[in-house]
C-alpha cells in the first residue's frame, strides 16, 4: 500500500474583491491558482522530499494532505483511507510538525503545551507522562521541557513541533520547511533526526518540504520538484542525477523553468 | 466520556495557567466589580422606593432590580467577547491549526475554549450577588432556587450560542462583529439591565421581546428577588427554551459551515 496517493489535486485560492470590483465585475471569480492538478504518490517508510521555489504550492499542499486546507478538486488516499470521506480516520495516520512556531502557548511551559495537545489528541491521564517523556526523550528536549516555551531557541521551537507531532505515533510525518532560520548545527541536527530516527530507525514516512537542495540531496529517497503548483520532476536522487552525471541544481533549475 | 472530560479539564487548565501568569488580572476584576457595585448602591438611594410603580414586581428595591441585571449581563458579555477573542487569537498565533489537526471535535473545542472563562464569570457573578448582600444589604428572602439555576442553565446555553455565533464571523472576516454589537449596546440598552423594559415605549418594547436576555433577567429577578413560585417563572423559561432551541443547533452548524469556507480560503491562521 502507498502511504499517500495524489490524483489530480488542484487548489484556486479565492481573492477577496475590492469594492470596485464587486461593483463592475460582481460574478467574475478572481482567485490565487496554488495546486494545478497534482498526481503524486509516496512509498511508504521513505524520506519523501518535495522541493520547490517560493510559492511554488510546497505548503499548500502539506496543509491539504493535513486536513487544514479544502482542495477544489482532486483525491487524496493516505493509507487507504480517503481524505475527504475519512477526515477523522484519516488524522490517526498523519502527524504535522506545524513550522509555526507561534503555534505554542508561549507562557506555558514545554510540558504544558505537550499535555494540553496530547490530552486534546485523546491520550488518556494514565499514559500521558510516560509519552510526553518519550517523545522528549526523541527529540532530546527532556531537559527543557519546565522551561517557560518563549524562552526557547528556534531549533528547540522547532524539534518541539516534531514532538508535538509525534505524540499520537503518526506512520506519516509531514514537515514544512523545518530547517529554516536555524543555525548549521541545528538544521543538521534536525535533518539527521528525521532521516535516521524516523524514517531509518522507527520505519515512518517522512513528507518534507523545502527549498534547499542539498538538504533534498544528502537526505531524500525521492525527491519531487514542484514549481507554480505542478510536479515537474520526480524520482531518487541517483535517478534525476543520472547516477551522478548531472547535478542536482541543473535538473532543479530545469524542471522549474520549463513550462 | 472520560476521554471528553480530560479533554475539557485539558483547556482549563490552558487557559487557567495563561491567565494565572498574568497576575493582576484576577486582583483588578474583583476590584472592578466591588467599584460598580458601590456605584450603583449610590444612585439606588437617588430611586427612593414606593414611588416607582414599575420596580413593584421586582420587590421596589433598585439597588437589587439592577445588581442582578448587571452580574448576569457579565455572563453574556463574557460569552461574547471572550469566544471571539479566544478565536482570533489562536488563528493568529496559529495555535487553531495544531487544536484543528488534532483528534478534538468541533463542540468540544468550542465548549472548552469557552469553559474557563465562563466558570470564571460564575465566580464573579456569585461574587456580585454576596457582595451586595454582605457589604450593601440587599434584600433576599427565599431563593426560589429550581427557577433560578433552569434559568441559568438555559441562560448560559444561549449565551454561549451567541458567542459561538460572534466567533464564526471572527473566523471568516477578521475583524468587526456585528453580534457584539447587536447584543452588546443593544442588549445593555433593551434588554433591562438597567432599568425594567416597561419603560421604555411600546415599538421599542418589541425589540426587547426578541431578545434572550430580557427572559433571562425576568426569570432570574423573579427567583432571587421577590421569590416567586416555578409556575410564575415558566414563561421565561419557556421562551428561553425556545431560544436556547434555536440558537444552540443554529450556531454549531454556522461554525462548522465558518470553519469550512476558512479551510477553503486557506485563512485558518491569518493576520
Ligand atoms: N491563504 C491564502 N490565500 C491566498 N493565496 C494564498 C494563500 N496561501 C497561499 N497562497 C498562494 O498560493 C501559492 C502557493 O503558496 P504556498 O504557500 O503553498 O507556497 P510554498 O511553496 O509553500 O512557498 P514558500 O516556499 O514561500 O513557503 C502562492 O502563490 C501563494 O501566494
Ligand atoms: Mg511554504
Amino acid at each position: 500500500m502507498k502511504a499517500i496517493q495524489i490524483e489530480k489535486l488542484k487548489k484556486v485560492y479565492p481573492v477577496v474583491k475590492g469594492y470596485r470590483e464587486l461593483l463592475f465585475h460582481p460574478f467574475r471569480r478572481k482567485g490565487i491558482t496554488a495546486l494545478r492538478g497534482i498526481d503524486l504518490e509516496v512509498e511508504p517508510s521513505q524520506c519523501f522530499c518535495l522541493m520547490g521555489p517560493n510559492g511554488a504550492g510546497k505548503t499548500t499542499l502539506i496543509k491539504i494532505l493535513s486536513t487544514l486546507v479544502l482542495p477544489d478538486e482532486g483525491n487524496v488516499i493516505i493509507n487507504g483511507h480517503d481524505l475527504k470521506i475519512n477526515t477523522d480516520e484519516v488524522k490517526k495516520h498523519i502527524g504535522f510538525a506545524l513550522s509555526e512556531e507561534r503555534s505554542f502557548y508561549w507562557r506555558l511551559t514545554g510540558l504544558q503545551n505537550l499535555d494540553f495537545f496530547a490530552a486534546l489528541n485523546g491520550i488518556p491521564l494514565s499514559h500521558r507522562r510516560e509519552k510526553i517523556q518519550e517523545v522528549l526523550n526523541l527529540v532530546g528536549l527532556e531537559n527543557a521541557a519546565e522551561r517557560r516555551f518563549n524562552t526557547y531557541s528556534t531549533g528547540m521551537r522547532q524539534m518541539m513541533a516534531i514532538a508535538r507531532a509525534l505524540l499520537t505515533d503518526p506512520d506519516i510525518l509531514f514537515v514544512d520547511e523545518p530547517t529554516r532560520s536555524l543555525d548549521p548545527v541545528a538544521a543538521q541536527n534536525i535533518r539527521n533526526f528525521l532521516r535516521k530516527d524516523m524514517v531509518e530507525n522507527h520505519k515512518k514516512t517522512v513528507f518534507w518540504a523545502t527549498h534547499d537542495l542539498s538538504e533534498a540531496q544528502e537526505f531524500a529517497h525521492t525527491i519531487a520538484v514542484i514549481a507554480q503548483g505542478q510536479i515537474r520532476d520526480k524520482g531518487s536522487v541517483s535517478d534525476l542525477t543520472e547516477q551522478g552525471k548531472i547535478s542536482l541544481q541543473k535538473v532543479y533549475k530545469k524542471a522549474v523553468e520549463e513550462s | 466520556m472520560n476521554t471528553l472530560i480530560q479533554k475539557l479539564f485539558a483547556f482549563l487548565k490552558r487557559d487557567f495557567l495563561e491567565e494565572a501568569s498574568y497576575k493582576f488580572s484576577f486582583v483588578t476584576s474583583f476590584v472592578g466589580i466591588f467599584l460598580s457595585s458601590a456605584t450603583f448602591f449610590f444612585i439606588s438611594k437617588l430611586i427612593s422606593p414606593n414611588s416607582d410603580s414599575v420596580l413593584d414586581p421586582y420587590g421596589g428595591d433598585y439597588f437589587s432590580f439592577v445588581i442582578i441585571g448587571i452580574a448576569f449581563s457579565g455572563l453574556l458579555a463574557m460569552f461574547q467577547e471572550r469566544l471571539p477573542a479566544v478565536i482570533r487569537q489562536a488563528q493568529i498565533t496559529g495555535t487553531l491549526e495544531a487544536i484543528l489537526v488534532s483528534r478534538t471535535s468541533i463542540p468540544v473545542i468550542l465548549f472548552g475554549s469557552s469553559l474557563y472563562y465562563f466558570l470564571f464569570s460564575v465566580v464573579s457573578t456569585v461574587f456580585h450577588l454576596v457582595l451586595a448582600v454582605i457589604v450593601f444589604g440587599m434584600q433576599v428572602e427565599q431563593i426560589n432556587w429550581l427557577g433560578a439555576l433552569a434559568t441559568f442553565f438555559l441562560t448560559a446555553v444561549c449565551f454561549l450560542s451567541i458567542g459561538i455565533l460572534s466567533a464564526c464571523f471572527i473566523l471568516v472576516y477578521k475583524k468587526g462583529n456585528p453580534f457584539s454589537w447587536i447584543y452588546g449596546s443593544v442588549s445593555g440598552l433593551l434588554g433591562g439591565v438597567f432599568f425594567p423594559i416597561k419603560v421604555l415605549p411600546g415599538w421599542i418594547k418589541w425589540i426587547s421581546y426578541l431578545l434572550p436576555i430580557t427572559y433571562s433577567l425576568e426569570g432570574l429577578r423573579k427567583s432571587i428577588i421577590t421569590s416567586s413560585s416555578f409556575s410564575e417563572i415558566l414563561p421565561s423559561i419557556l421562551a428561553l427554551s425556545v431560544f436556547a432551541g434555536i440558537f444552540f443547533p443554529l450556531s454549531l452548524y454556522t461554525f462548522r459551515l465558518a470553519l469550512k469556507k476558512a479551510k477553503k480560503d486557506g485563512t485558518l491562521t491569518h493576520y
